[in-house]
């Protein structure tokens, strides 16, 4: 096991807060987790990318990176007009 | 070990530490708004280092300039999405998101002429 796995296992640990933030409390506190767990995700997709040699797939986190952009903002709206 | 793996494991774990203390933090602050301030961490540190360890790693490569491109992405888009966020959640506390009376904001007085 290399570095970068280590690196990227330790980062996709991360996920289990947002996880239990996620699933469990308010609609608000739900969207910061989801927001975060967005964020730790691409960092983990940079990561493994790097870690398996596979250099074509940073276009899989770069593509992550621009769509949470959208994700985060349909779910703001929505939590404020309709849930 | 060289100096190129212990640089490479320094960066990592600043990345690894920051989306821990970002996570937890958020975690256990009780109010969202509260919460929120911890997306910054790994946003704007994480990503940084990472970029950084990309870039010790595999030099200017491909990979290392799309990291950078993330990197601007992340933070740009961070801002934004925490301040609309933000926002959405004091509009559907209050009904809207303008600073009431009892906010005790400081307010800038208007010169003469200009418009209201």
């Amino acid at each position: 096991m290399n570095l970068w796995l280590m690196a990227g296992g330790g980062v996709c640990l991360s996920l289990i807060p947002c996880a239990f933030l996620c699933l469990t409390g308010k609609a608000e506190r739900r969207l910061v987790g989801f927001q975060m767990a967005s964020l730790v995700i691409i960092l983990a997709l940079v990561i493994f990318t790097v870690a398996f040699g596979r250099m074509p797939f940073i276009d899989i986190a770069l593509t992550a990176a621009i769509m949470s952009f959208g994700g985060g903002i349909v779910f703001a709206r929505f939590l404020e007009k309709h849930l | 070990m060289t100096a190129h793996n212990i640089v490479i494991t320094v960066l990592l774990s600043l990345v690894v530490l920051s989306c821990w203390i970002g996570s937890v933090g958020m975690w256990r602050m009780r109010e969202p708004m509260q919460a929120l301030h911890y997306l910054s961490l790994p946003a704007c540190l994480g990503s940084v280092f990472l970029a950084a360890a990309v870039f010790v790693q595999t030099g200017s490569s491909q990979a290392s300039w799309k990291t950078v491109i993330i990197v601007c992405i992340l933070l740009a888009i961070n801002s934004v999405v925490t301040h609309a966020t933000a926002r959405a959640f004091r509009t559907r506390d209050l009904g809207h998101w303008q600073p009431r009376p009892e906010d005790n904001i400081e307010r800038i007085p208007k010169r003469r002429g200009e418009p209201a």
